[in-house]
């Protein structure tokens, strides 16, 4: 039949695409697990190259900027975010269409713009005051600075999605300021903070062109890490780091996913 | 309180307070304005007196300020002008949360994140209710509203009659001054709805708590309350018991919205005889001095049909343009002098006017009344 063929051409292309898209990424996590010395053949299963990385210094260290960087920066935009995103909500009946299009604005902004920006502010800053020189807290602020719409977006998302009597209600019922934001908003807000949170680390990892750009000597990332190690030559050490990346940002995007989607379910 | 004191004596000095609660007037509204930004004018002037233990009701129109009068009372709004108090205490200054009101909302406002049970013990927790005293008033009021079985889950699980309830005690439980009712019967279909009329009217007697209605549905607010304020724009139209209100209108507005009216622009007065497009009508009484124009009103159900005019009676000829029969009830729309005129009879197994019918019409004079317009 003629729609049983349009059918299995539509899961055909469904296939397709996913090939496309996960192809490579397969090829690196493959060959991380290839014992030989180069990626033109496959030579056996090994873990070698994860054990170099273990008694690799540099590589540590990179881990460990990325994870302080990831861990800071997601907290601090967390906190911010949340703040805006409720600010957001609240006044949301006031005309605020262009102080709203400023906080999607960095979403689409060129990384490169962003990373050039933020370095030549910081030069600026350390030359003229003699603060915020390249460092650890530089790449946080710059981190931080494109988390926050992503974390504002979702929580002003999930206040949107509640019934608007629910902040009545709360105050109806002897709820002080703060006994509402302890025990209405955050626990709401819960499920769409973790997600929020998860989700500005991975972006966070996941960075490389701002992180170039405001890290001082001393602060590789993973990713500045690996494309210096790259420059080198390509060692198969790299498929090694890159498929614990990949498996570190696919747990955090689905826990993400997870705790964004319980919270809608709720309302 | 000490520590000697034992749930007896705890009890009875909230007894106390509310028996000399329920001498004075639980609410009173004095000159109420409320306007809203642009030049929308929601309340224009309420005065009211609300008496303690009564079941009242705010009936309109929407857009007529019922709900905002509701809203004034939770405190979720500031009044403009005016004041208002409740319980004696004048609280037009005071947030929601530090008043002794709580409010059933259109919406219920359960919170998804809380079982049934947290939701109700919310308002005991934020009042600091101690743990114990807290579980003995939940489970006393689920017991009384009967939602024992539910406490345990979830709100998202339930049906709208049960969310309604579970509303209902969240905000009973509490034992407010005056508890609101925000239309809190309109999302549930018609024989909940009547379930459930009956079942809070009940709740309100035996608990002998004020209970403040809003709602748009002239029949719930008879069926439910001790008195009916008829609002619209802004303004209340009329106070009084639900018979006064349906029975003795005091205008057009308010005649219209309680249903089952006719009402025609009167053309003159002389004496008792009243004339409009209908044709000339004997009154009871003459008009009393310094009244003129008007409109009449003549009730659907006061209008007798037959073969004759009945002794005494204002007699007129009439076709049955239509009829709706409604079972315990026959509607019809008859044409009197060119002008449609609605009769109800009660359905009393008398013989049915078929459609093209010539009948005689008869109202009583006593029935035939000048309502400002």
């Amino acid at each position: 039949m003629k729609r049983g063929a349009f059918q299995r051409g539509l899961s055909l292309f469904w296939w397709l695409m996913l090939a496309f898209l996960y192809l490579p990424l397969a090829v690196i996590v493959f060959y991380s697990f290839n014992s030989a010395n180069s990626a033109a053949y496959f030579a056996g299963f090994s873990l070698r190259w994860y054990e170099r990385l273990l008694n690799n210094d540099q590589l540590l260290d990179a881990l460990s900027n990325s994870l302080t960087l990831g861990i800071a920066s997601s907290i601090i935009a967390l906190i911010v975010g949340t703040l805006i995103g409720y600010g957001m909500y609240r006044h949301r009946s006031r005309k605020l269409g262009w102080l709203i299009v400023l906080i999607y604005l960095p979403i689409v902004m060129p990384d490169i713009v962003f990373g050039i920006s933020d370095m030549a502010f910081f030069i600026t800053l350390d030359r003229e005051f003699g603060i915020l020189g390249p460092s650890l807290m530089t790449m946080i602020i710059a981190h931080v600075t494109f988390q926050i719409p992503f974390v504002a977006l979702i929580v002003y998302s999930r206040f949107v999605g509640l019934d608007p009597t629910l902040f009545e209600a709360a105050k109806d019922l002897y709820a002080s300021p703060f006994q509402r934001a302890r025990h209405f908003l955050l626990p709401t807000l819960k499920p769409s903070l973790i997600a929020a949170f998860f989700l500005s680390f991975t972006l966070s990892i996941d960075d490389f062109v701002i992180s170039f750009f405001t890290a001082g000597p001393e602060n590789a990332t993973l990713p500045i890490y690996i494309w210096g190690a790259i420059r080198r030559g390509v060692s198969p050490e790299i498929n090694a780091i890159a498929t614990l990346m990949i498996g570190a940002v696919v747990i955090a995007a689905v826990f993400s996913l997870l705790f964004n989607r319980r919270g809608h379910a709720g309302s | 309180m000490t520590a000697s004191a034992t749930p007896t004596d705890a009890a009875q000095p909230t007894e106390i307070d509310n028996a000399s609660v329920r001498d004075a007037s639980a609410i009173t509204l004095r000159n109420l304005h409320k306007r809203f930004s642009g030049d929308a004018i929601a309340l224009d002037g309420v005065d009211l007196e609300i008496r303690a233990g009564e079941f009242f009701t705010l009936l309109g129109p929407s857009g007529c300020g019922k709900t905002t009068l509701l809203r004034l009372l939770a405190g979720l709004e500031a009044p403009n002008e005016g004041s208002l108090t409740i319980g004696g205490k004048d609280v037009t200054e005071t947030p929601p949360h530090l008043r002794s009101v709580n409010t059933v909302f259109q919406s219920y406002a359960l919170f998804p994140h809380l079982s049934v049970h947290d939701n109700i013990a919310f308002g005991l927790r934020m009042k600091g209710i101690p743990a114990a005293e807290r579980e003995r008033r939940v489970q006393e009021i689920a017991d009384f509203i009967k939602l024992g079985s539910l406490l345990e889950r979830r709100v998202n699980q339930l049906s709208g009659g049960q969310r309604q309830r579970i509303a209902l005690a969240r905000a009973l439980v509490c034992e407010p001054d005056v508890l609101l009712l925000d239309e809190p019967l309109s999302a549930l279909d018609a024989g909940l709805r009547t379930q459930l009329q009956v079942e809070l009217q009940r709740t309100q007697k035996r608990l002998g708590m004020t209970f403040v209605f809003v709602t748009h549905d002239q029949d719930e607010a008879m069926v439910m309350s001790d008195r009916i304020a008829v609002l619209d724009s802004g303004i209340i139209q009329q106070v009084g018991p639900p018979h006064e209100v349906y029975e003795r209108p005091i205008n057009a507005f308010v005649a219209r919205f309680m249903g089952h009216v006719n009402l025609f622009d009167i053309q003159g007065i002389h004496d008792v005889t009243v004339t409009t497009a209908l044709g000339e009508l004997a009154m009871e009484a003459p008009l009393q001095p310094g009244k003129h124009g008007g409109v009449m009103l003549i009730r659907q159900e006061v209008i007798e049909l037959g073969p004759t005019v009945s002794e005494g009676y204002n007699g007129l000829d009439g076709v049955v343009k239509e009829r709706h029969y409604r079972g315990s009830r026959i509607e019809y729309r008859l044409e009197v002098n060119g002008q449609p005129l609605m009769a109800t009879a009660s359905n009393l197994g008398q013989r049915l006017y078929a459609v093209g019918d010539r009948i005689k019409v008869s109202i009583h004079p006593e029935d035939v009344v000048r309502i400002e317009a």
